[in-house]
């Protein structure tokens, strides 16, 4: 087996490992979907029924075997809760996570470069040492505080809404034209978005400052200089070529911490994303959603690990199979 | 490949992947999650936003169990009765009624009216109503079945009349009817299929919008998190909204709420934060409103003789002194801010002449409580808490201090733990130590509080709420054996008042009852499962755009969403 | 300095008297680091006695602006800030400290065993790692504060339980290069029992790594705290920063306006996680003065350390 198909196998290993786990991990919670209904006219008939109807009545084995055919099938199940499509529940928070997640990135690849630039231009500097002070702090900084801050002094002084992805009034009285969606929905997502970019642009910054000086060493660089370039120039052909692949090996890494970011990201701001979705599914015990999610946040992990690997492999020849001497 | 051109190439494919990116972004924020549906038309300044922590679950009667259904299925539904302002039982659907000299039998004189697709509504769709959810009352009708307990049939002698008879006389009768949600007929019947009617609870009306209403709006758009459109029915037999349509908008948190209000963006915010009240009171552009509520909190005793540990809790006399220890002023103004009251009762203000007025809370005395733990033997310890000398007998116990456990749930509307630290040491002073357990979400606390399996054998404490009807029915109710391991969290359990209960329960006579309804809640009230604590306030905000509101109305008449105007 | 076999960045230490001084002087960072945290450290040692005021007294029934009484303010039910800051540095790092030593020792032994024992016992193992590198953190803690309770020991040890991971490779690949290494491999031909080679050679060569990452993990520890607050999963009966940025949050601080509640919990967090990060990182620097890049990476992406993607000879 190539080392590259034995990554893969391994890591189809390990999401199926997973996703067995997190099967068993919530029916350990005291509780399920229908324990503690405090509905107005409950009864216990009815709780023994809803227990019949999804399957909870039997033994855990039993419904773990159910759990894998339907898996086999690529069938997620019937949430428990709203008695539609698992997929159906996960697709739409989903939808709404990714762009922020996509956003909140791109803020903070923007402003790692731009810091990083910065300080390896004007290396030594007390600007040097600020900026990296700035993007290490940012770094340290809980993210639901930051989000806070965000709330307390950025919306109101901008105008920005705070919660939530879409304007009450918005397609109320007829379908809203798509540039006004596309509006509102932008409006929405920039505080989540920020939020995240600021919390996480430290790891960006690093790297580029260390390119940068990197690059800024070498030899050719003088020539280039010599030649006639100008400082831009060297800029945007060598030091971004030479940040361009760790960057993007960073950017994969952190398809691992969308539950993290999303969640604290989501709450703080009334998000209506993926991790919403699976705080109010615990809530509610229901199971298939849950399961739902996090296979797919572990194959979100997993996967990004496994590209973050074969496509190092494969740009930089150094290091195929692993053996190199690095330094 | 040398240095060069790859870092060229390098620049050029970042910029392509940004510009990917980008674009991307932008197209994904389109798509998620589409916009639904359309409504009719209207002016769109005259569309009432609301904001509120409580979502809609499903538009399924026979599937909503949250509280916000309510709401909705009142706004699609005909109800023979509904509450109007003032909190008064008056008709909807219903023109008149009668009710029989012996209670048996109540005949009603429907409107005239016709369901929003054209099909006319007629006491057919009310008996095929009550009959079906009878004949599945044990199995997918189950949550509905409790309204009709007692009917024994149902006629519709002409369309415009229902008569419904009662194997025996109902005092709730009339209120319960309030929660049946008359279904059309001739969308529902299809589905009374499966295994006791389970293709009922199957059904979805929200794949099929707008839903077939009889009410003064149907549904265009439904979203259970995110906003649901309620839009007017041309054909509802009363009076017709002043809205063009009502946007409701869940929120996750109460911040964001308040933040879309002050920021303009909402009519009317539905649960205010007590603790925000008196600071945006002095804002501009919105009206606060603070009236006397229909939460009471609750400081719950395990009263089950299957309590295993600390079983002097099980005594009335000392769960009186814990009232005396209670700080409910204090908790009155730290906790809520000012937005509540002591109380006593099980029932809240909203029940009227039902509430009797001898249960009265306690005041905080420590002495008293101190005086009474003294006389019951439970002597200091060196370290200043309780001691319980040990008992002899059938449940005997060791010798132990007073510490107990105190499970504070965290789906409340106000702050559990500062609550709990208020309780705490208050508790100090009177020599019992409190130690708080964190109860998580309702499901979790339930579990701990019945633990194990709804044998109510381990937990001490716990602090919770109600949201009480207004007959006292339902509540008076929760504390009877027939509820154990279901809605009863205290566990307690008296065979006496189980046969008060049951008497008040069928008891017609407005005037008997009440009599039987105010023993049952002094009964309660001397063997305190539960020492109620506050009252609170009900804190809502509108927008000085609008008015009409009637905020009491929420859940139980159609005036809540039908009456707010423009100013 | 040579690569692990699975490319996992690896340090040579020279077995010289004094590494455990050198750890800790030789680098700007680590002493400025290690300072910073001293200062807390003192900090929550003597909470009782340089709060202003007993923590659980309330002393109105809200927010209420910094005076010269309450030099942070009151919080939304009324208690003194900078009692609750002072009494939640014991408990933050407290948690941080005890909860990054419970991962070392699983990562750590863990590691250890995988490394030098190799073989299946190896792959075991380290499939073991994979799984715990790559769930979702959140399910984890929240079934275990469910099943086993809220409380502060609980939360220890659950954070400990989610993050061994990353050491645990570290540990691996260190002690497996260190076993690969000539003279090692000399000194075991020369017929040294394994418990000479173990002691003489190994444990010295992984021990400042080992010292250096968990402080690292402290960082991480405090971090997670904060975040597992956030859930409200966090032991009721304490205070803690996670606890009290929470409660800004859940109490209307950002409605009502209150600074004073909203900053100071955020703040102790950020300086105690960036002391403990530049303390950690810095003696990092010292044991390899080569590598300068990857370090952020550790904390946030419980995901392996690439092949030495970030190092940049």
């Amino acid at each position: 087996m190539t080392p590259a198909l034995s990554r893969i196998w391994f890591a189809l290993v390990t999401v199926f490992v997973a996703a067995t786990i997190n099967f068993f991990l919530f029916r350990v919670m005291p509780g399920n979907a229908v324990s503690a209904l405090r509905c107005r006219a409950c009864t216990p008939q009815l709780r023994e029924a809803l227990l019949n109807r999804y399957g909870l009545d039997a033994p855990l084995p039993e419904q773990f075997v159910r759990y894998l055919d339907q898996l086999a099938r690529g069938d997620l199940g019937i949430s428990i809760a709203s008695g539609r499509p698992v997929w159906q529940e996960i697709t739409g928070p989903l939808l709404n996570t990714l762009p922020m997640l996509i956003a909140g990135t791109l803020i903070a690849l923007v402003l790692g470069v731009i810091s990083g630039v910065v300080s390896s231009w004007r290396r030594g500097t007390v600007l040097d040492s600020t900026t990296q002070w700035t993007s290490l702090a940012f770094y340290a900084m809980p993210t639901q505080w930051i989000g806070l801050l965000v709330l307390f002094y950025v919306a109101a002084a901008i105008g920005l809404p705070a919660a939530g992805i879409q304007s009450a009034s918005l397609g109320v009285l007829g379908e809203p034209s798509m540039w006004d969606l596309l509006v509102d929905r932008t409006a929405h997502l920039i505080l989540p978005a920020l939020t995240l970019g600021l919390g996480s642009y430290g790891q960006y910054a690093i790297i580029m400052r260390s390119a940068m000086l990197d690059t800024l060493g070498e030899d050719y660089i003088l020539t280039a200089r010599a030649k006639g370039l100008r400082d831009w120039e060297i800029l945007r052909y060598h030091a971004f070529g030479n940040a361009l692949l760790p960057m993007v090996t960073m950017v994969a890494l952190s398809a691992g911490s969308i539950v993290a970011g999303a969640i604290v990201v989501e709450d703080v701001f009334s998000y209506p994303g993926i991790g919403f979705a699976a705080v109010d599914a615990i809530g509610k015990r229901d199971y298939p959603v849950l399961q739902g999610i996090f296979l797919l946040l572990t194959v979100a992990v997993v996967v990004a690990n496994l590209v973050a690997d074969l496509v190092y492999v494969r740009i930089d020849p150094r290091i195929r199979s692993g053996r190199v001497a690095v330094g | 490949m040398d240095q060069r051109s790859v870092s060229a190439a390098g620049g050029h494919t970042r910029r392509r992947i940004l510009a990917v990116l980008g674009v991307l972004t932008l197209l994904l924020a389109g798509c998620s999650k589409g916009a639904g549906g359309g409504g009719g038309g209207g002016d769109a300044d005259n569309v009432l936003t609301i904001g509120t922590t409580y979502y809609i679950s499903s538009l399924n009667p026979f599937v909503g169990i949250e509280t916000q259904d309510s709401t909705a299925y009142s706004m699609l539904y005909p109800q023979l009765l509904q509450y109007g302002p003032g909190l008064k039982l008056e008709g909807d659907w219903a023109e008149s009624w009668d009710e029989s000299p012996d209670g048996r039998t109540i005949t009603f004189k429907l409107r005239d009216g016709q369901w929003s697709d054209g099909t006319p509504l007629t006491a057919e769709d009310a008996v095929w109503t009550i009959e079906t959810i009878r004949k599945h009352a044990k199995g997918a009708t189950a949550s509905m079945a409790k309204v009709l307990a007692g009917v024994g049939s149902a006629e519709a002698p002409d369309p415009r009349t229902l008569v419904i008879r009662y194997d025996q006389p109902m005092g709730p009768a009339l209120a319960n009817l309030q929660q049946m949600y008359v279904l059309p007929k001739h969308v529902w019947a299809s589905h009374d299929t499966g295994e006791d009617g389970s293709g009922l609870t199957d059904f979805k009306p929200e794949q099929q919008l707008p839903v077939v209403s009889g009410g003064p709006f149907t549904i265009t758009k439904y979203e259970d998190k995110g906003t649901t459109v309620f839009t007017p029915n041309p054909k509802f037999y009363g009076p017709k909204p002043h809205a063009s349509a009502v946007a409701l908008t869940f929120y996750t948190n109460p911040t964001a709420m308040i933040a879309d209000l002050k920021a303009g963006r909402l009519g009317f915010v539905e649960t205010v934060p007590f603790k925000d009240a008196a600071q945006l009171k002095s804002l501009q552009g919105f009206t606060i409103d603070s009236q006397p509520g229909n939460e009471v909190t609750n400081f719950g005793f395990n009263s089950s003789d299957a309590k295993k540990q600390n079983r002097e809790l099980l005594d009335p006399k000392l769960r009186e002194a814990f009232e005396y220890t209670l700080p409910r002023e204090q908790i009155v103004s730290t906790v809520f801010g000012g937005e509540a009251k002591p109380w006593a009762d099980i029932l809240s203000g909203w029940s009227g002449d039902w509430v009797n007025p001898k249960v009265q809370p306690l005041p905080n005395d420590v002495d008293k409580a101190n005086q009474i733990l003294d006389s019951l033997g439970y002597p200091r310890g060196t370290d200043g808490v309780r001691q319980v000398p040990a008992t002899t007998g059938e449940h005997a116990q060791p010798a132990h201090p007073m510490r107990y456990t105190v499970i504070v749930p965290n789906d409340t509307d106000y702050d559990g733990h500062l609550q709990f630290t208020l309780l705490q040491s208050a508790f100090e002073k009177v020599g019992v130590q409190l130690t708080e357990q964190a109860g998580g979400d309702g499901t979790q606390a339930y579990e701990l509080i019945t633990a194990p399996d709804g044998k109510y054998e381990d937990a001490d404490m716990f602090t919770w709420y109600w949201h009480p009807y207004i007959d006292p029915d339902f509540n008076l109710g929760v504390v009877t054996t027939s509820e154990l391991g279901n809605n009863s969290d205290t566990g307690w359990s008296n065979p006496a008042y189980d046969a008060l209960y049951e008497k008040q329960r069928t008891t017609v006579d407005p005037a008997a009852r009440r009599d039987l309804v105010w023993q049952a809640q002094a009964e309660i009230a001397s063997a305190r499962p539960y020492v109620q604590v506050v009252e609170t306030n009900l804190v809502t905000a509108n927008s000085t755009g609008w008015t009409g509101f009637e905020p009491k109305l929420f859940t139980l008449g159609k005036a809540y969403y039908t009456s707010p105007r423009r100013a | 300095m040579v690569a692990s076999p699975s490319g996992e960045r690896v340090v040579s230490v020279p077995t010289r008297r004094g590494t455990a001084l050198r750890l800790i002087t030789g680098n700007r960072q680590t002493v400025l680091g290690l300072c910073a945290l001293g200062v807390f450290l003192l900090i929550a040692l003597l909470a009782p006695v340089i709060a202003p005021t007993p923590v659980n007294t309330g002393f109105a029934n809200g927010f209420s602006a910094p005076t010269a009484v309450h030099p942070l303010g009151l919080d939304g039910g009324g208690f003194d800030v900078l009692s609750r800051l002072v009494h939640g540095a014991q408990t933050s790092l407290l948690v941080g400290s005890i909860a990054a030593l419970v991962g070392m020792v699983i990562g750590g032994t863990i590691g250890f065993v995988a490394g030098y024992v190799g073989g299946r016992t190896d792959g075991v193992l380290m499939r073991i790692t994979d799984y715990f590198l790559v769930i979702p953190d959140i399910p984890l803690m929240i079934v275990a504060a469910a099943v086993f309770g809220q409380s502060l020991t609980n939360i220890m040890i659950v954070i400990g339980l989610v993050y061994w991971a990353s050491t645990a490779r570290l540990i691996r690949a260190q002690v497996m290069s260190v076993r690969q290494r000539t003279f090692v491999k000399r000194v075991e031909a020369m017929g040294a029992s394994p418990l000479f080679v173990l002691t003489r050679h190994v444990v010295p060569q992984v021990t400042p790594l080992l010292v250096a990452n968990t402080v690292l993990m402290v960082a991480n520890a405090i971090f997670a705290e904060t975040y597992i607050s956030f859930l409200g999963l966090g032991d009721p009966s304490v205070v803690s920063w996670g606890r009290m940025i929470q409660d800004a949050l859940d109490q209307g601080a950002v409605v009502a306006g209150a600074w004073w509640v909203v900053l100071p919990p955020g703040l102790a967090v950020t300086l105690v996680v960036l002391a403990a990060t530049i303390a950690g990182q810095g003696m990092e620097d010292t044991l390899n003065p080569r590598l300068k890049v990857g370090h952020l990476a550790v904390r946030r992406f419980r995901v392996r350390p690439l092949h030495g993607a970030l190092d940049r000879p």
